[in-house]
């Protein structure tokens, strides 16, 4: 592993009395991808604001903890917050620009460092918009509001939004999860091309993205590290039973499914009542799968079942509304 | 099935139906007073203050209403503006923090809001009575301000509430403080319904009667200082309307539809500028 950029020690994090964040301890290399990979609610996109402190936004959330960013220390009272964010650019799950023109939109970060001259900005907003390859598609209407591009187009901008404050390293929180496969596949060949001089944190339960994007991967479950290290080595030969689940459980259903239980239209705690009597029927080591529309479920299903001393394999979102969830009693 | 259709048409006749009796009730104030209005209306009324007998006159116009209408709604919305401003961003979570402070805000605005513009009028009054000093436009704008800025705050904040979570970590995330976040991105976000909220203080200010009865004071006089007191349009048509004398009375319709077209302009003008940000809005 090359050199460490992000050193994370011991973080936790409470929303309210949820544990969300347990005792997460990683490092994330220089200039390299790192996928955090896991199912929805697992902590993925907690652990990427704290890195940022947007954490700080969020009512009643606690941490604890040290992210040393070249050996700074940012949980610590004392670091200078707006220092720390400028270091790094976010890429957001759904392309947020800013109310301005497109060029308003590149200059917002350098002018507020206080670059004033126009020259300048002139330069910096035309040498990041080539950058992601916006600048011909643009360049004739950079006082246009910025909410007239196209989705893809905006995720770009957003991208050379946060290249323009000249980060070191870039957050993205499933950056493509609300764009066409296009746009996509543009916004992945962006990430990869800047890898050479950013260090990209990208969150996803995308795990095809992962694999083609990612050096290293962290897999978060629950709150927890489930395994973490070089993508060939998780993805290839996972240590972990849980990771080799969450992989596989993804890319086909190898498991033997001995029961079903269809539990839509359910609410919490119903279907966990339920649930727990589809797994009191079943012999031990046997696998039941749960299919759950009931967001609360879709974390609280798990925690509980787990909390109970079963294993779950596999949560997943199978289409817009629907989860699976499969338990190993 | 058949039920169902039914259902659907009887409550969209019932909504046209609503809808009629809004814009009817409108056209119905707006065609009575051009209809008893107009034939009244003349360049002198528009040009020229009262004159001819006491501050209503006969003859000449109401110069001195329009005039001072505007400088007391200009002037209260101003200050009003100026105040509610501040408070409609402390009033928000992430300033206030969701304190007892702002509930108690809150919950003052809303009874301000719902207080009679007399109450106002009165206490104006009697401020102005403790340091011995007359009606003016100066105390005229205070109350107007006062009036105001319950409905322009609460408006505001509202409108900032809205401003999406995920806009503001965009801001923060790019090393932007708390200020230069509020101002050049909440402030631009929100600037449309800013102006909506502006304008409908404005539109409470310049028709109020009551509060300035006792505080701005009547004159036929146009205003020169903020230590004189101010004539006003509705006070105008109050005055002119409680005379014995028709072509007095008549002349209240005029000023009436003055007002109505003050309303009017400022109503399509704000409109038109808040057009020109709206594009800019993210949805």
């Amino acid at each position: 592993m090359s050199e460490t950029h992000i050193q994370i020690e011991n973080v936790n994090a409470y929303y309210g009395r949820t544990h969300s964040l347990k005792n997460i301890s990683v490092q994330i290399p220089k200039k390299q991808i790192t996928a955090i990979i896991g199912p929805s609610g697992c902590g993925k996109s907690t652990l990427l604001k704290c890195m940022n402190r947007l954490i700080d936004l969020t009512d009643g959330v606690t941490y604890s903890g040290k992210i040393l960013i070249d050996n700074e220390d940012i949980f610590d009272r004392k670091t200078d917050i707006v220092d720390i964010r400028k270091k790094m650019g976010l890429l957001a799950q759904r392309p947020i620009p800013l109310p301005m023109s497109i060029y308003e939109n590149i200059a917002y970060g350098p002018k507020i460092h206080g670059l004033k001259k126009k020259p300048d900005l002139d330069a910096i907003v035309e040498k990041y918009l080539k950058l992601v390859g916006l600048w011909e598609e643009v360049k004739d209407r950079l006082n246009s509001p910025a909410s007239q591009l196209s989705l893809g187009q905006q995720q770009r901008l957003c991208l050379a939004r946060g290249l323009a404050v000249e980060p070191e390293i870039i957050l993205c929180d499933e950056p493509t999860s609300a764009l066409d496969p296009v746009s996509s596949q543009y916004i992945e060949q962006q990430l990869l091309k800047l890898k050479n001089d950013y260090t990209i944190v990208i969150v996803t339960h995308n795990i095809h993205q992962a694999m083609r994007l990612a050096d290293y991967v962290i897999h978060l479950y629950l709150g927890e590290v489930v395994e973490h290290g070089l993508s060939n080595d998780v993805f290839e030969n996972p240590k972990e039973e849980r990771t080799r689940a969450y992989i596989n459980g993804t890319f086909s259903t190898e498991l033997k499914i001995d029961s079903e239980s269809d539990l839509k239209g359910q609410l919490c705690p119903f279907n966990f009542v339920y649930a727990k009597q589809a797994l009191h029927n079943l012999e031990d080591g046997k696998i039941l799968k749960l299919i759950v529309d009931d967001p609360i479920a879709v974390t609280e299903v798990p925690r509980g079942m787990e909390a109970d001393g079963h294993k779950v394999l596999i949560v997943k979102q199978i289409n817009k509304t629907d989860w699976e969830i499969v338990i190993q009693k | 099935m058949e039920l169902r259709r039914i259902e659907e048409s009887i409550f969209k006749v019932l909504m046209v139906l609503s809808l009629m009796i809004v814009v009817g009730s409108l056209l119905a104030v707006i065609g009575v007073i051009l209809w008893k209005g107009l034939p009244v209306l003349n360049i002198d009324m528009l040009t020229k203050t009262a004159q001819g007998g006491y501050y209503l006159g006969k003859g000449g116009g109401i110069l001195n209403a329009i005039i001072g209408s505007l400088y007391l709604a200009i002037g209260g919305t101003a200050l009003a503006f100026l105040l509610s401003i501040g408070v409609a961003f402390y009033l928000q979570k992430e300033y206030s923090g969701g304190t007892r402070l702002s509930s108690i805000t809150r919950l003052s605005l809303d009874i301000l809001w719902g207080t009679p513009s007399i109450v106002y009028g009165a206490f104006g009054f009697t401020v102005l009575m403790y340091f011995h000093m007359r009606a003016s436009l100066l105390a005229g704008i205070i109350v107007l301000a006062l009036l105001e800025l319950p409905i322009m705050t609460r408006t505001m904040e509202e409108v900032i509430k809205t401003v999406p979570q995920e806009l503001k970590e965009v801001s923060y995330s790019l090393g932007a403080t708390r200020l230069e976040t509020t101002l050049r991105v909440v402030a631009k976000q929100a600037l449309p319904g800013l102006m909506t909220g502006v304008l409908i203080a404005f539109g409470r200010g310049i028709g109020d009667a009551a509060s300035i009865l006792f505080t701005a004071g009547y004159t036929d006089r146009i205003p020169t200082s903020l230590f004189d007191a101010t004539a006003s349009l509705p006070l105008a048509i109050f005055f002119q309307l409680g005379t014995p004398l028709p072509q007095v009375q008549q002349k209240a319709y005029a000023s009436a539809v003055i007002l109505l077209l003050i309303i009017l302009a400022i109503s399509i003008t704000t409109r038109l500028l808040s057009r020109k940000y709206t594009k800019y809005i993210i949805k």
